[in-house]
């Protein structure tokens, strides 16, 4: 009687203990993420191809904290987010940190607030609808996909720059 | 929604076969001990050996068990986020078969720095248990059971506020309008009950429980559902400890099947 009373106690601990974890982990992104891939068009053939060119691409955000930027060496594929407080957002790109040619990427969307887990809490996920763009060395922008979420693998927007650049 | 479907076929099928392997066992001397006949045999003198009529009468009687969880109030002195209470009862039909029915209530309390919001919900569950110890005698009611129940709760998740962390643009927050939901679950449960002090059990259940349609509420899933468990997962474990009085009647029957020493 002894034994079993021991057996029982024991499972009701582990199961006790399995039962009272504080709060899970979030193992998923909580800002989601607009990836812009930048493209090339070649004057003579029109061939599309990936740009890995830019030496320094850099992404500066139009808001109050005028500190913050993004800049990767020698990348095509660059992440930013969107303003979740309005329904457009801008962003100012150049090719190369000591240049000081800038264009201007405008972000027009619709935001949707979901839910993601009690881990995680609630995120801003976007539609977008346009994009508009200054054409300094930027040619045109499309739209790949407008769904922009928390899924980090997927591109959005394609940004073409100009052949004489 | 094939999963349900296997869970309930393979538990008619343990059911089935563990009272086919026990009518076999029943009125023979297991380790020599006699046991006692729970089936009176009546021969209809007009017919062949082969047409045999063969009656079965369950002289266990009657019993209504009712019982209350004691993990929950540990559970609630003990966590802060979350709290449940939870009754049982059961009452034997025949056969070795009980029908049960459970409720309690319960809810819950979030309160992290970027997400807040309470719950509370009554829960019930209605099913049947199948012991498969064989009785010493008619006045065995100890269990070693397995069972089946569908749950069902309403919870109602009061409004709730969130703060969203962005370090580029700053911090959103805001609040999200209450809901109700449904929930309907599918347990399979197994354990044990023994009656230590004269019509007092004591028993502990494991419970394996299955959501069903969970991703109806899946973009609103309460953190703790009293009854099932986590709320944002589609299939949990639980455990219960119960203490139970029984109430029995019709003894002529259990007097009747007295041994003969």
């Amino acid at each position: 009687m002894t034994k079993r009373a021991a057996i029982i106690w024991a499972i009701s601990c582990l199961v006790w203990a399995s039962c009272t974890q504080q709060r899970q982990p979030c193992l998923t992104p909580k800002i989601a993420s607009l990836i812009l891939e930048t493209m090339h068009i070649t004057n003579d053939t029109g061939t599309i191809f990936v740009d890995t060119a830019l030496p320094s691409g850099t992404f500066i955000p139009f808001t109050d904290s005028s500190s913050f930027r993004i800049t990767s060496l020698l990348s095509s594929t660059f992440t930013i987010s969107l303003s979740p407080d309005a329904a457009t957002c801008r962003w100012a790109i150049a090719t190369d940190t000591t240049s000081t040619v800038f264009d201007t990427l405008t972000f027009h969307y619709k935001t949707n607030l979901q839910f993601l887990s009690n881990a995680c809490g609630y995120a801003d996920f976007y539609n977008l609808d346009t994009v508009q763009t200054t054409h300094k060395f930027i040619d045109s922008v499309r739209i790949i996909n407008s769904t922009v979420n928390n899924n980090v693998n997927t591109k959005h927007v394609q940004v073409y720059i100009h052949p004489d650049f | 929604m094939y999963r349900y479907i296997y869970i309930l076929i393979f538990s008619v099928l343990v059911v089935c076969c563990s009272q086919h392997s026990f009518a076999q066992v029943n009125g023979t001397t297991v380790t020599g001990y006699p046991t006692v006949p729970d089936t009176l045999v009546v021969i209809n003198s007009n017919a062949t050996d082969s047409n045999a009529h063969i009656k079965k009468k369950d002289l266990a009687g009657h019993q209504l068990a009712i019982g209350v969880d004691l993990v929950s109030p540990i559970t609630n002195a003990l966590v802060s986020d979350k709290f449940g209470y939870e009754f049982e009862a059961d009452y034997y039909l025949r056969n070795e078969f009980y029908l049960v029915a459970e409720g309690g209530w319960g809810g819950s309390n979030v309160n992290y720095t970027d997400l807040k919001y309470t719950t509370t919900n009554p829960f019930f569950r209605f099913g049947f248990n199948k012991t498969m110890l064989v009785r010493d005698n008619p006045k065995d009611w100890d269990m070693m059971l397995i069972g089946l129940r569908l749950g069902y709760a309403n919870i109602n998740k009061n409004p709730a506020t969130y703060l969203i962390t962005d370090s580029t643009w700053g911090n959103v927050s805001g609040s999200r309008p209450g809901t109700s939901i449904n929930a309907v679950w599918l347990e399979v449960t197994g354990g044990m009950r023994v009656e230590f002090i004269k019509n007092v059990f004591a028993g502990w259940n494991i419970r394996g429980k299955f959501m069903m349609d969970g991703k109806s509420f899946a973009n609103d899933a309460p953190l703790f559902i009293a009854g099932y468990g986590k709320g944002d997962k589609n299939a949990v474990f639980d455990f219960n400890l119960y203490i139970s009085y029984a109430i029995r009647w019709d003894r002529k029957n259990m007097a009747s099947a007295k041994p003969k020493r």
